[in-house]
């Protein structure tokens, strides 16, 4: 799911890139906010970061004592992308193994199906009494099971099912 | 797996700052990225370095998943799901499947029917017919 969140943050901008008319403030601040995002990719409890969409608020800048930088309290909003479990959503097969499929969807990648022993392996697809195969690049409708948070590698990974309900390929 | 064991989205048990937060639909997600991606665009000869690989995966996936293309679509869907109290996070997992049957819709969003609220098939049944005219003159 997409959220829309606000959050408070302190954005250091480098004394160099201080503009004397303070003209490219705004500017300065959402580049080093995208930065900052980029590198850290993702949190446990908000998902993953993808975008600043506004800045709300710029509080009085603070010149830090040692380096001459200047830091600056923000409010702004951004788009976040977090799996519920419980939710459902529809992701694209991206790979195919012995025991199951992994499925790509939104910024993850690491979205895993383990088939259960009623559908048949043959080559790299998989089957069942239907007429339809989960083979990669198809598109698949998929409830979250659960979800785990990898702080080394800060992402999420996320066990499905395509048991139930309108859930399974979608042609 | 999960770190919180009452978590679960087929029951709206998302967490509190969750349930007032806003959630997006794809579509929404889709112009917004898109438009992101233009101004970059605008600014450099190579946008696709500037972006985080987040970013990329997003915005194409968004971009595939997006069940109505056009903004003012969008803002309809919105518009119309709003009038039925929803959640946010049910409405956008409406918006997003385009469930196409009463049976479909609760089989998504279980939640509309075990809230005691009052969310009878034939609300359900025309908020589904409004969402498919959208589509249609979309």
């Amino acid at each position: 799911m997409f959220l829309k969140v606000q959050l408070p943050w302190n954005v250091v901008i480098p004394a160099e890139n201080l503009d004397a008319k303070g003209l490219m403030l705004q500017k300065a601040i959402v580049i080093r906010l995208m930065d900052e995002f980029a590198t850290k990719k993702a949190t446990k409890d908000l998902g993953y970061f993808l975008a600043v969409t506004t800045l709300d608020k710029v509080g009085e800048g603070k010149v830090r004592q040692n380096t001459g930088d200047v830091m600056f309290p923000v409010v702004f909003s951004g788009i976040t992308f977090k799996l519920y479990r419980g939710e459902i959503l529809e992701g694209v097969v991206h790979k195919v193994f012995k025991h199951g499929v992994l499925l790509r969807c939104g910024p993850v990648e690491n979205i895993c199906r383990i088939i259960n022993i009623c559908l048949r392996r043959i080559n790299a697809f998989f089957l069942n009494d239907m007429p339809s195969k989960i083979e990669k690049d198809v598109v698949v409708r998929f409830i979250v099971i659960g979800t785990k948070w990898l702080e080394a590698d800060r992402e999420f990974q996320a066990l499905v099912s395509l048991d139930g309900d309108y859930l399974g390929l979608i042609a | 797996m999960s770190g919180e064991e009452e978590e679960n989205a087929a029951e709206l048990k998302i967490g509190d700052e969750f349930l007032k937060a806003k959630c997006l639909m794809n579509c929404e997600v889709s112009l917004i990225l898109e438009h992101k991606y233009e101004q970059l665009r605008q600014t450099s000869e190579d946008p696709m370095n500037q972006v985080s690989q987040v970013f990329e995966k997003s915005l194409q996936y968004v971009k595939r998943f997006s069940r109505y293309k056009n903004p003012d679509a969008v803002r309809q869907v919105r518009e119309i799901l709003s009038r039925y109290q929803l959640a946010e996070f049910e409405l956008c997992v409406l918006g997003n499947l385009c469930p196409e049957t009463v049976e479909e819709a609760i089989a998504m969003v279980p939640s509309i029917k075990t809230k005691g609220r009052a969310h009878d098939d034939e609300a359900i049944e025309k908020m589904l017919n409004d969402l498919s005219l959208i589509k249609r003159f979309e």
